[in-house]
């Protein structure tokens, strides 16, 4: 009968929680279906029932159908990108003998800086007037239209998001480094492992939850990818930073059209699970034929 | 214990229930006592706030019945989005200015807009403020009038004077062919420099092609219409010309598609859309730019074969609207105030002083009221006679998608180098029709 009582009162504790999600999370979920069948556009009080015409102009939109290549683009820039640059923060602040923990919030701190102003940086950087640009003009003659070209615009809106993540995956680096037993280390060392070997042989191995984690996380960020690519390149040049979410933004509150941009949403969120769950299951994979796991 | 904690909870919930169900009280203090109280969201800039708050106060002195809340509107994302979620949440204004002839299409679409020409008073206003001719181009394609004009900004292309002397002209180039021969001579004497030089000419974004295409199709045109009740109605000999010298500006070399920030200003390129509201930004930031003496400013270039004493240009028009959601009452005090606000001449030049934006009427040019602050302002009397001239931009629901057409299929391209000017036309052509069905 306690035990009863007590279940009634986690209940109750939990009510304003669970109650948030519902209103905030499941309710637009379940108004988002339905408006993908509509052609509502945030406005009028009337809409009308289009079946599944949104879906099928979405596949047919070539805008659609670059932000779900554009996306497995930047995963192939990001996440190397952003594992090599976080491990190696990591590895740099582990090794240190004193101030680590000055170090590892000076390096996470970009992650707390606004997309904005960073990308607005970024911009005045690489402006064709520029310092940089400049220089490279008079001394090499090179000119490089750095955002106006397709490949180097992916790159540069990866390398600020890699640049902002970094320090964050560095934290959960640094703390499955300081799980690891020192003993193994020095085991290590007795039997005359090089350094090279004990990174590749032990500290690898040894940090792969950690590891598992950043890059799941980082496989994330780039299906929510918005803010650079909004200030930066507005998914272009010829849709070539077009994201999904600029894709869903410019549908929905450029050309007003909620029901086909709730479409393109759903396709989104479809797309980012299928995604995820194979890329979990092949990392997995990986764990266990290297027995990590 | 147990029992006075969920005691507790239950009433911190209620607590916050009542407070979420209190804020609501607060918006029916609409009309009280017999004054009726209507919202006016400004642009979010100090000169059109502070305008309109000096208007408020002194109208509400003429009629005491009248109260108006002036508040600026928030412009994160965008006005628009702001706008459109308030309509959405029930919270629209009673008016708004700083609305765009295209936005307003696509609230019109949604009935979210009082057809003002339907309300008592409007012809007081046309009338009263003498634009008559002005407002016929304001006229949506169902023959109403959503928008009351404000200010109609006739876009003008700014010349590097000082640099096309050094050329060898004494005044901008008028033609197409002329422009050319200016991008070639330039090119020897500067190679470093462009005709043209903007980073928006790469950018897809639908509003962008009002101050680069739009100014030149205008112009080339002679103000034929792009878009007209649904249907693609536009020149295409003009808007493949258009094109065309885009794409002869980059065979040239001439022209600079990339981020690049104040060219015109540090002399990289020596054209450029400029708009009036660019004249106090250059008095701060480069006061070493003195109009007839570093710069000019002229119509757009026309093709040699388009004979017109005043070519026409892009109108960046922004005007006032009534919400549909207002209520009747509402909706009748904000036509009292306009009227009583374009009643006189004296409020207009108030604004054009503020702003630096032409005020949308007629007579401008020629009222005497304005004559002596366009002497002292000979830039802006240049914008003042170009306003019959402008022509709005498009009264389409779609006007966003329709003119992210033209930037990725046309302009984009062609600037590129990618494609030919008749290509990229055509491909825009095929794109916009396809959406219109």
């Amino acid at each position: 009968m306690e035990t009863k009582n007590n279940n009634k009162l986690g209940w109750l504790f939990a009510s304003p929680y669970l109650i948030y999600g519902f209103v905030f999370f499941l309710g637009p979920l379940i108004w988002s279906l339905y408006l993908a069948f509509t052609n509502w556009d945030l406005i009028a009080p009337n809409y009308d029932f289009v079946g599944f015409s949104n879906f099928i102009k979405a596949f047919k939109n070539p805008a659609v159908q670059s932000s779900f290549w554009v996306t497995y683009k930047f995963m192939m820039v990001f996440v190397p990108l952003v594992t090599a640059a976080s491990l190696a923060v990591a590895m740099i602040v582990q090794g240190l003998p004193k101030l680590k923990s000055v170090f590892l919030i000076g390096f996470f701190l970009p992650y707390l800086s606004s997309g904005v102003v960073s990308s607005l940086i970024v911009k005045g950087l690489l402006s064709y007037n520029s310092p940089v640009n400049a220089f490279l003009r008079d001394t090499f003659g090179i000119k490089i239209n750095w955002l106006g070209t397709p490949f180097t615009a992916l790159m540069i809106v990866a390398l600020i998001i890699a640049w902002k993540f970094a320090g964050y995956y560095a934290l959960i680096l640094t703390s499955g480094l300081e799980s690891i037993d020192k003993e193994v280390y020095e085991a290590a060392a007795i039997d005359g492992v090089s350094r090279r070997q004990r990174f590749w042989t032990i500290t690898l191995p040894l940090l792969y939850p950690a590891i598992y984690t950043t890059l799941i996380l980082s496989f994330g960020v780039t299906f929510g990818i918005f803010t650079e690519v909004y200030q930066l390149t507005g998914g272009g040049p010829n849709y070539a930073t077009n994201t999904w979410q600029m894709e869903i933004y410019n549908q929905a509150f450029k050309n007003l059209q909620a029901g086909y941009a709730s479409a393109i949403a759903i396709l989104a969120a479809i797309v980012t699970f299928i995604s995820i769950f194979v890329i979990k299951k092949l990392l997995e994979m990986w764990g266990k034929r290297n027995g990590w796991v | 214990m147990k029992k006075k904690l969920a005691m507790l909870l239950i009433f911190t919930v209620a607590i916050s229930m009542l407070a979420a169900c209190g804020s609501k009280s607060t918006d029916n203090k609409g009309t009280a006592e017999g004054v009726t109280a209507i919202e006016f969201w400004t642009a979010n800039n100090p000169p059109q706030q502070a305008y309109w708050e000096s208007l408020a106060k002194e109208y509400e002195t003429v009629n005491p019945k009248i109260k108006i809340n002036v508040s600026p509107m928030k412009e994160t994302p965008s006005s628009e989005a702001n706008i459109q979620s308030a309509i959405a949440g029930g919270s629209a204004p009673t008016l708004s200015e700083n609305i765009s002839r295209g936005f307003a299409a696509q609230l019109t679409n949604s009935k979210a807009l009082v057809p003002l020409n339907t309300m008592a008073g409007w012809d007081d206003i046309v009338a009263g403020r003498n634009m008559t001719n002005t407002i016929e181009s304001w006229k949506f394609s169902d023959d109403n009038q959503y928008v009351l004009p404000i200010s109609s900004n006739a876009m003008l292309f700014g010349w590097r004077l000082d640099i096309l002397k050094e050329l060898g002209y004494n005044e901008p180039p008028k033609t197409y062919s002329e422009m050319l021969d200016v991008a070639k001579k330039l090119k020897v004497k500067y190679p470093d420099k462009y005709v043209w030089a903007k980073a928006d000419l790469a950018d897809p974004a639908a509003w962008k092609r009002w101050f680069d295409f739009f100014m030149l199709y205008n112009a080339a045109s002679d103000g034929n219409k792009f878009i007209e009740g649904g249907k693609f109605v536009a020149d295409d000999k003009a808007g493949i010309a258009t094109l065309g010298l885009m794409d002869n500006l980059r065979k040239e070399k001439s022209l600079l598609a990339e981020n690049i920030t104040d060219p015109f200003e540090t002399g990289v390129g020596i054209f450029t859309d400029i708009g009036p509201w660019t004249l106090n930004y250059w008095a701060e930031k480069f006061p070493e730019l003195k109009y007839n003496e570093t710069y000019t400013l002229a119509a757009p270039p026309v093709p040699d074969d388009v004979k017109v004493d005043h070519p026409k240009t892009f109108a960046d028009t922004k005007g006032i609207v009534i919400y549909a959601s207002a209520p009747k009452e509402k909706q009748e005090a904000a036509m009292e105030f306009m009227k009583w606000v374009y009643s006189d001449a004296k409020h207009d030049l108030q604004w054009f002083e503020k702003t630096n934006m032409p005020p949308a009427r007629d007579d401008l040019s020629t009222n005497d009221v304005f004559k002596a602050f366009l002497d002292e302002n000979p830039a802006l009397k240049k914008y003042a006679e170009a306003v019959p001239y402008a022509v709005p931009p498009m009264d389409n629901a779609k006007f966003n998608e329709l003119q992210t057409f033209i930037g990725q299929e046309a302009v984009n391209p062609v600037v590129r180098g990618q494609i030919d000017p008749t290509t990229g036309w055509n491909n825009m052509k095929k794109a916009i029709e396809e959406a219109l069905k």
